[in-house]
Formats: C-alpha cells, sequence, structure tokens
C-alpha cells in the first residue's frame, strides 16, 4: 500500500554543502517516524492477534495455540457468506449506478462550456460538505413516505448519491485530461456524442474510473450506518450490520471470532486499496484527499 | 476546454448537451435536498415513532428549538461535539498529518513508505472494524493498559473514565491518514530552492517551516482544516460502537444524540431539529470551504 | 443531429431504472397468501424462534397455499423495540404478526400500529383459559384488546447458596429489610474480597432490566411508586425515589455490586449468568423468574448444577413493611399489525403460535410463567425446573409497569438518574430532582403529582 511512489522525494540525493549534517536529521526524522509508526500499528496487532488465538481476550499477545479456529466458526453462510454477498450487491450496485450517473454527468461539463458549468460544481462541492449522518434521520423519513424502507435497490441509489458530488468531481478531473483531438476525428466521421463517449472516451479513461469505482465502492461497503437504518430484514443486511449485532451478542465472549471475522470482512478493501495505490499512485492519493 | 465552432450551433441543441447531468440531478434532489427540506420540516413537529404522534404529526412550531436550549443534555452534546472536533480534527489529526508529512521528507525511503502503510491501513478499514479495534484497545485490559503496565503505571478503564479522550485519540487514529496524505502531496508542491536557499541563508527548521513552507502551503493547509472539521463532525459509527454515546452522556456528541433522540426515544421532531442543527454548521463550513477553493481557483 | 435523441434515450433509460427502483418494492400480487412474521432472536434467546418454526410447519400444513415467512432480527430488546418501530411506519414493512413487549403495546395501539382483536377473540374458545391479569397486558385505552399474551414473569434474589454459606449466612436466606442486604453483601465481602456480593442493575446499558430487575423494586418496597393509576399521574418528589438511588449508591461505593464500568456494559447480564453465579464469584443478584431458561439444559450457560447452588428468595420491602416482599411483571406478547392485508390469516397463525402444544414449549423453554390454566396445570410445566412454584407465588406481591404511553421515556429518565448516581456524577437528591424535572418536561406539569 505504497500510496504515493511517484511522489518526487527531493530530500535525497543531494550532496551538498549541509551533507555532514542530513545523517543525524535523517535518523532522528526515522525513529520520530517509527514511534509513530508503532502506535499505529498497536491497535491492529491486537485484531491480527486475536483472530488467531482460539482463546483471546482484549489483551494483545502471542496465542498459545496458534489456529484457524476462529476463523473456521464464523465460515457459515448465515454468518459470513450472505452477509458478504449483500455487501458485494451494495457496493458494486452503488458503483455502477455512481459510475454512469457521473461519467454522463462529466461528459458535458467537461467538454461544452456552459453558464450552468460553474456554479453546478460549487454546488456539487458543497454537496460534498453536508454531514451524512445528520441527514440518516430525515432519510429514514423520507423512505417511510416513500415506501422504500428495506428496498435494497433505493438503498442503493441513496449510498450512490452520498458519493456522487465527488465523483462526480473526480470523474470530470479525470475526463478533463482526455485529449479532444481523437473525439473530433469521431465528430467529424457523425458519431453522436453518446457514441464517443462511449467507444472513445470511456476507454481512454479506464484507469480513472477504475479508481471511481473503487473508491464508491470502498466507501459503500465501510458504510454501517446507512444500511442499519434502512435495510431491516435480515437477510439483506451487509456485513458492516452483521458485525454489529455479533459484537453485540459475543463481543464479550467470542473475542477471537469477533476479530477473525472483522478481517474476512475487511480484506477485500484492503486488496482493493492496495491494487489502486499500485495502479495509479498519487491519483488516487489525491481523490482520496478530496473525499468529503 | 476549447471546443469545435461548428459544435456550438442552435441554442435548443445546447441544452440538449446538459442532458445526461439530468439523472445526477434527480439523484441529488431526490437523496439530498429532499431529506434536508424534510429534516427543516420535521424539525417544526412532534413527529415520533410511536404513540399518538406517529399516527397524526402536530405542527408545534419551534418548540423543538425551544426544547434544546432548557435540555441539559443538548448543551453538553453541543460542548462536547466542539471539543470532538477541534481536539481530535483541528488539533490532532491536522497537526499529527502535517508532522508525518514533514518528517517524511526528512527521512529515508523505507521508513516513510512503512509508516505510510501503517497510518493508511486504520483509514481503509471499514470504519466499524476500526471502531472494534479502538474499542479493544481502550477496555480495561486491552492493549493500551498493557502497555502503561509494562511501564509500570497502572492503567485506568478508559472507555468509563475517560470517554472523550478515548474516542478523540481513537478518530486521530483513525482519520490522521487523509491529513498525511493532502499535506504530503502539498509539500511536494514546495519547490526544492526555495528552503534551500534559506537552508543556505542559515535559517533554522522551525524559521524555514514558519516562514517558507507553511505559508507555500496555506492553501492546502485551509482545505484539509475545512475537510477533516466535516468529516470529523459526522462521526457517528465510532463513537457508538465505543461508548454508545456513554457513560452519563460524557461522550454524546451531536450526531449520537440525534440518534438517541429520534430512534431509541422515537421522538422523529426532536431528533429532527438537532439533525438540523448539524446540517446548519456543516453548510456553514461548506460555504466556506468552496470560498476557499474558489479564491484557490481563480 | 442524433446526438441529442441518443443522450435522451439513454437518459430515459436512468430514469426508467430509478423509477424501476421506486417499483421494484411494491408489493406483487399475490402477496396476500404471505404472512410476515417479525420477532426477536438471539443466541441466548431461541426459544420463541422454536415456537415460530414449529407454528409455521403446523400452519402451512393446515392453510395449504399460505407461506408464512419468519423474519427474526437479531438484536437486543433494546434494539429489537427500535427495529421494529421503524419497520412498522411503512405499510410495506409492516409485519402481520409480531412480537411485543406488554410496556410498549400502549404507545405503539396510539400509534396505530396494532389491529384490534375484540371480534377475532369473541370467536376464539381458547381465550377463556387465559388468566384475566395477563389478559390486562394488552389492553390499549379504549378497554378493547390488541396483543395476546406469551408468557409473564417475576422478579426475584437469586443467591449463589456456597458463596454465602463460605459467609456463615444460615440457609435459606431471606432478608426482611434493605438493611439485611446490605449487612449479608458486607459480610460476603468480609468472607472474600473477590466476590460481588449483590448485585443491582443500573445505567442506560442495561435499559429495562435496570428498572425491572433493581429500581422498581426498591420503590415499590418503600410505599412509593412511579405512576398514581388512581389519580392518572406521575409521581414526583417522592422520599422513597431518593432512599432508593441512595440504596443503589451505597451498594455500588461499598463495592458490594458490580463496578459502574461493567454495570454499563450492555452485556453485563451475560456475564452474570454465564459467569458470576455459576462460577461462584457473585453472591446474589435481582433477576427474572426466566433465570432457570439459561442454565438449563439446552439454555445458553447450560450449568448442570444450578438446582442444587442456586436459591431464590423474595426481594424484602425498605423496612420489612407489609406486604413483606416486592416483584416486577412484565412479559411479552403477540400482536396482530395493524396494516396487514389479510387480518384472518394473520389472526389464525397468532392462534396456532400460543396454543397449548405452543404455549407450553415456549414457557417452559423459556421459563416464562403460564398464562394459560391449561398449561399452568401441565405437569410438564410443574416440573420444569425446581424453581417453578417459587417464582410464580411472587405474582401475589407483584406490580406492573404503567401501561401507559409516556412511560418509555419516564423509564428512561429514571435509568439516567441511576447512571448519573453510580457513576458518581450526582447525589441522589440531586438526581432525583434532574429526574423530577424531566418528568414534567415529558408529560407536563398537569400530569404529575408530588407525593
Amino acid at each position: 500500500m505504497t500510496s504515493l511512489r511517484r511522489e518526487p522525494r527531493f530530500t535525497e540525493r543531494r550532496p551538498t554543502a549541509v551533507a555532514g549534517r542530513r545523517p543525524r536529521v535523517r535518523l532522528a526524522a526515522n525513529a520520530a517516524l517509527a514511534v509513530i509508526g508503532m502506535c499505529f500499528v498497536l491497535p491492529l496487532a491486537w485484531l491480527l492477534l486475536a483472530s488467531v488465538d482460539p482463546h483471546a481476550g482484549y489483551q494483545t499477545r502471542w496465542p498459545q495455540s496458534p489456529s484457524f479456529a476462529n476463523f473456521a466458526a464464523v465460515l457459515t453462510p448465515e454468518l459470513l457468506f450472505v452477509p458478504l454477498l449483500n455487501s458485494l450487491l451494495l457496493s458494486a450496485g452503488t458503483a455502477v449506478v455512481n459510475l454512469a450517473a457521473s461519467v454522463l454527468a462529466a461528459y458535458p461539463l467537461s467538454r461544452y462550456q456552459s453558464r450552468f458549468n460553474k456554479p453546478f460544481l460549487y454546488a456539487i462541492l458543497f454537496g460534498t460538505s453536508l454531514p451524512v449522518t445528520a441527514i440518516m434521520v430525515p432519510v429514514y423519513g423520507l423512505f417511510v413516505q416513500l415506501q422504500l424502507l428495506d428496498s435494497m435497490p433505493a438503498t442503493i441509489f441513496f449510498m450512490a448519491t452520498t458519493t456522487l458530488p465527488m465523483a462526480i468531481w473526480m470523474t470530470k478531473n479525470f475526463m478533463d485530461s482526455v485529449p479532444l483531438e481523437l473525439e473530433e476525428a469521431a465528430w467529424m466521421d457523425g458519431a453522436s456524442g453518446l457514441a464517443t463517449l462511449r467507444r472513445i472516451v470511456v476507454p481512454l479513461m479506464r484507469q480513472g474510473l477504475g479508481v471511481v469505482f473503487i473508491f464508491v465502492f470502498i466507501q459503500a461497503w465501510g458504510n454501517f450506518f446507512v444500511p442499519f437504518i434502512l435495510l431491516l430484514s435480515t437477510a439483506k443486511q451487509p456485513a458492516a450490520v452483521s458485525v454489529f449485532s455479533f459484537f453485540g451478542q459475543h463481543g464479550a465472549i467470542a473475542y477471537g471470532e469477533l476479530a477473525a471475522f472483522s478481517i474476512l470482512y475487511s480484506v477485500p478493501v484492503l486488496v482493493l486499496y492496495t491494487v489502486v495505490a499500485r495502479g495509479s499512485g498519487s491519483a488516487f492519493a489525491l481523490s482520496g484527499a478530496m473525499k468529503g | 476546454m476549447p471546443v469545435p465552432d461548428s459544435l456550438h450551433r442552435g441554442s435548443l441543441r445546447r441544452r440538449f448537451r446538459l442532458l445526461p447531468v439530468v439523472p445526477s440531478i434527480l439523484l441529488l434532489v431526490l437523496f439530498m435536498l429532499a431529506p434536508v427540506a424534510w429534516s427543516f420540516y420535521a424539525s417544526f413537529t412532534n413527529a415520533a415513532l410511536s404513540g399518538k404522534a406517529a399516527l397524526n404529526p402536530q405542527w408545534i412550531g419551534l418548540d423543538n428549538y425551544a426544547r434544546m436550549l432548557t435540555d441539559s443534555v443538548f448543551p453538553l452534546s453541543a460542548w462536547l461535539t466542539v471539543v470532538f472536533v477541534a481536539v481530535s480534527a483541528i488539533l490532532g489529526q491536522n497537526v499529527l498529518g502535517l508532522v508525518i508529512a514533514l518528517l517524511m521528507t526528512k527521512s529515508g525511503g523505507a521508513t516513510a513508505s512503512l509508516v505510510g502503510t501503517a497510518v493508511i491501513a486504520s483509514w481503509v478499514l471499514p470504519e466499524i472494524v476500526a471502531a472494534f479495534a479502538a474499542y479493544a484497545y481502550f477496555s480495561q485490559d486491552g492493549t493500551l493498559n498493557q502497555l502503561l503496565g509494562m511501564l509500570g503505571v497502572y492503567g485506568a478503564n478508559w472507555l468509563y473514565a475517560f470517554p472523550m479522550a478515548a474516542v478523540i485519540l481513537a478518530n486521530v487514529w483513525r482519520g490522521t491518514a487523509f491529513s498525511m496524505l493532502v499535506y504530503r502531496a502539498a509539500l511536494a508542491q514546495v519547490p526544492r530552492d526555495i528552503s534551500e536557499a534559506a537552508l543556505m541563508d542559515g535559517a533554522r527548521g522551525w524559521q524555514r517551516l514558519a516562514f517558507i513552507t507553511l505559508p507555500i502551503i496555506r492553501g492546502s493547509i485551509a482545505t484539509n482544516l475545512m475537510l477533516v472539521t466535516l468529516q470529523t463532525l459526522a462521526v457517528f459509527t465510532l463513537i457508538w460502537v465505543m461508548t454508545a454515546g456513554g457513560p452519563s452522556n460524557a461522550s454524546t456528541t451531536l450526531p449520537v444524540l440525534a440518534y438517541q433522540e429520534a430512534f431509541k426515544l422515537g421522538d422523529i421532531g426532536y431528533g429532527t431539529a438537532i439533525a438540523s442543527v448539524l446540517i446548519l454548521i456543516g453548510m456553514v463550513f461548506g460555504t466556506v470551504y468552496v470560498r476557499l477553493l474558489r479564491r484557490a481557483n481563480s | 443531429m442524433r446526438r441529442p435523441a441518443r443522450i435522451g434515450a439513454a437518459l430515459l433509460g436512468v430514469v426508467g431504472l430509478l423509477a424501476s427502483a421506486a417499483c421494484s418494492t411494491q408489493p406483487q400480487a399475490n402477496e396476500k397468501q404471505t404472512i410476515k412474521i417479525v420477532y426477536q432472536r438471539t443466541d441466548s434467546f431461541t426459544a420463541l424462534d422454536k415456537v415460530f418454526k414449529d407454528a409455521k410447519q403446523e400452519f402451512e400444513a393446515a392453510n395449504s397455499g399460505v407461506t408464512v415467512d419468519l423474519q427474526p432480527i437479531q438484536a437486543n430488546d433494546d434494539d429489537y423495540g427500535t427495529k421494529l418501530a421503524l419497520a412498522q411506519r411503512s405499510p410495506d414493512t409492516a409485519p402481520d404478526v409480531f412480537y411485543e413487549d406488554t410496556f410498549k403495546v400502549r404507545s405503539d395501539v396510539d400509534a396505530g400500529y396494532l389491529m384490534k382483536l375484540d371480534s377475532q377473540l369473541a370467536n376464539w374458545d381458547e381465550w377463556s383459559k387465559f388468566n384475566e391479569s395477563a389478559k390486562a397486558a394488552g389492553r390499549g385505552d379504549d378497554g378493547s384488546v390488541y396483543a395476546v399474551p406469551l408468557g409473564t414473569d417475576t422478579r426475584a434474589i437469586w443467591y449463589n447458596k456456597t458463596v454465602l454459606q463460605k459467609a456463615g449466612i444460615p440457609l435459606p436466606w431471606q432478608p426482611k429489610t434493605w438493611d439485611d442486604i446490605l449487612a449479608a453483601a458486607r459480610k460476603m465481602k468480609a468472607a472474600d474480597p473477590s466476590v460481588i456480593p449483590f448485585s443491582m442493575y443500573a445505567g442506560k446499558g442495561t435499559g429495562e432490566g435496570t428498572v425491572m430487575q433493581s429500581f422498581y423494586e426498591l420503590l415499590y418496597g418503600t410505599g412509593s411508586s412511579l405512576y398514581s393509576e388512581s389519580d392518572k399521574k406521575w409521581v414526583v418528589g417522592s422520599k422513597g425515589f431518593t432512599d432508593s438511588l441512595q440504596f443503589l449508591k451505597t451498594l455500588y461505593d461499598e463495592r458490594l455490586s458490580v463496578t459502574p464500568a461493567d454495570a454499563l456494559d450492555s452485556n453485563v447480564w451475560k456475564k452474570v449468568f454465564g459467569q458470576w453465579l455459576p462460577q461462584g464469584k457473585m453472591g446474589a443478584t435481582v433477576e427474572g423468574s426466566y433465570a432457570p431458561s439459561f442454565w438449563q439444559k439446552g439454555g445458553s450457560y447450560e450449568w448442570a448444577g444450578y438446582a442444587q447452588d442456586m436459591g431464590v428468595a423474595k426481594f424484602p420491602t425498605q423496612f420489612g413493611q407489609d406486604p413483606g416482599g416486592v416483584s416486577m411483571s412484565g412479559g411479552w406478547t403477540l400482536a396482530v399489525g395493524a396494516k396487514t392485508k389479510s387480518p384472518g390469516l394473520a389472526f389464525k397463525f397468532l392462534a396456532t403460535a400460543v396454543n397449548k402444544k405452543n404455549a407450553l414449549a415456549f414457557d417452559v423453554n423459556n421459563s416464562q410463567i403460564a398464562v394459560r390454566a391449561d398449561v399452568a396445570s401441565d405437569p410438564g410445566y410443574q416440573a420444569a425446573n425446581p424453581f417453578v412454584k417459587d417464582v410464580s407465588d411472587l405474582v401475589g406481591v407483584t406490580h406492573y409497569r404503567p401501561a401507559t404511553a409516556d412511560y418509555p421515556k419516564i423509564s428512561l429518565a429514571v435509568q439516567q438518574a441511576t447512571e448519573a448516581v453510580i457513576t458518581g456524577k450526582q447525589g441522589p437528591a440531586e438526581a432525583a430532582a434532574e429526574y423530577d424535572a424531566s418528568v414534567k418536561k415529558l408529560v407536563g406539569d398537569a400530569k404529575v403529582m408530588q407525593k
């Protein structure tokens, strides 16, 4: 997960007059960083160690008899597979809806000048700053009125909307960097706007779209509050909610299983993040930096 | 973006060009604007999950807002929210993120990328998992007390005795990656010669930082402050899992209070009033944020 | 030329997608042949799940073409209540038959969630087998019946005989006053400082458990009460209220109870049943008559020795005044959703779920006190555990929660007061004053009386 691999490292390789002072500064910086890094790793260490310790408590310790018993215990359809499948449906659905809407919206914003563009983009930006937890109470009320409660598609559309402002913003930036020449040629040949978008622009910004897709997917995958309020039947609940009810019921007893469950649930997003961070480095870091 | 002249013909077609934006607008209006509007509307009623008011919500004017002023929990909760945002976001995440990014510019590649990975890992983890890890870390026989024990200090039951400190530290742990990424990107843009020239002039490290580096990246600092504030304002899951707002409301920030009032107590009207206050605060910060970016762009 | 048209078509597609999402939640045409049942299931509460699974089989066999859709909600009592309320707001998600706590019945009747059952009950010959006080639990303010009780319960002191013996307390133990309890608890603490001598719940973590299994036993033993049924007013400013808080404060300050941090953990009762009592680390606690359901065979904390090691005592009044003991009763009911599209089928299923066979299974597995005369007289019920008679006798000194729509909020204010006292945030008098103020704010000055 080296996220900024292409970042220029201007402090290295510079034999200057101050070179004599460099190693000490560097050593001190490394030491300080190592301490900070330790602080960040510690809470995660418990998660990893407890998951392979059948007698885990809240203490961080080396398991006396490490085993995968905790993982085996949670590998049941009801506990793990169905919730994970629901998470997958929700997150992929959200990402697809989001991507479709934001590619369509970004195209005219990127390709045509209009008095409408600027205010719209700023409005979108404003939208990214709305605290989603604050609108959950009214959203619940809205879903009751529209009779959308416990509906997977409606929840997908809502989750897609909460990340939409950011996605439009990112997609437009990616699209801006796709050169116009190829499209112009296609237009000359009489292709429609949508056809050029589909055949030329989208393939060219595949990587950027991948970033947006994964960005939205990770957000949706980790979302607990929205499905917790909007999806009521157990059969539709994603892993975030089932982890929570597992904690409520077994949290005080089966620490190891909780840790194993949490890890199995986290692995997909960790993998996805690594893929993106390796593939497009700083692009994702920056888009992440814009996360609202 | 230059557009061929031939594409500019006809205002009708120009309007049609904007058609693809419509689905996004529909979604945004339906799922963001409408809930916000509904929130303000419902905050003037006594809408509820149970009882007579569930059947026929009544218009009660400003009663819910007046109740906030006399409620013993709301002022506490508003204060805790300020503390939570100020300490964990503005001080914690923001400063620590900057420090890490600065240290990284001074340190070697391997350490920087390892530490970067550690910091980012807690950020990429699903919120609920991060919350459990933090819960375990701060619990009575958790890792923190183990460490203190090694130093010969008998630790407290953090989640009970110092709930705000625990959730603040947890939020710093979880959210610093974001500020770190922003500042790494920003520092990468600082021209090398400027800082080196200052170095030649014999300026000390902190002087260079205060008078040269920070002013150059002030745009990023402002943006980052806005964003971390907004994100922290909305934190719910972390607190809910770690302390559920307790003990005795000692860690009930506004999102937790809104949830409790609306869903635990079924008082949708009062819950939406609290949510509306939060939305208003978000809007103020949002406006400032958009202004900042606008100035940076022009 | 064709460009705008294409874009328009794509747009239509997206709008269509949106519309279809909105429509997909619309009920299907033949849905009336499916009835949806919502209830609670946790890993330590599976008795009801079993009853419903049996009832589903029985019902589907007898009514071909009807599907019973069981939708258990996995959550504790508190979260179950929230989830149920969330589902009831919308006709699509509202269940046909559901499991409802007695104290929520009136509030939910007011909200229009429960169907009036009078006409169905009139034609149901088994209704006469239910005892009268249990029937009252399902009655709304208008006198009509809206819910059918599954079972009821009482609360008592459950003590571990070995812990008491070690402290030299003669058995069987029956404290006569609050001071007797404190004296015994102090003895236990002196004999073994590592045991938790006498634990009583407090704080919001344990929710209704805090009031039902702790505070009300105290309050109703002082001669005061929460609500005056005759005046239809909430009681504030009573000395009994402050005394009760003071008793809790003493328990927690002297470390006779669990630590305040443990008390605020909503899972603390699992440790009480699963670890502390069976392992002899707790002397006594106040818990429901359903306690044996956790320990008996098939329970979540099986403990073969519970029948010998545990004893039951009546919770005493403050100074031993009449009637010499206090208990609280609650219990759960089944109700039919007001928005059901097939009321006939829904009630028929409800009747199947509470028939003699199923009610017996539920009462035995969940250690409930029977509300049907034919179940109460069944030998299987009486032999279910060694404590059936003891806890059933407590019905004589039991109290019920005020069945008003305001009750849940008042209960929370009480829980808040206990939490403030055990955490040391407020003294008993201060917390009682704050409780009085909240009650006035919640129900209005007109519905409050000083006592």
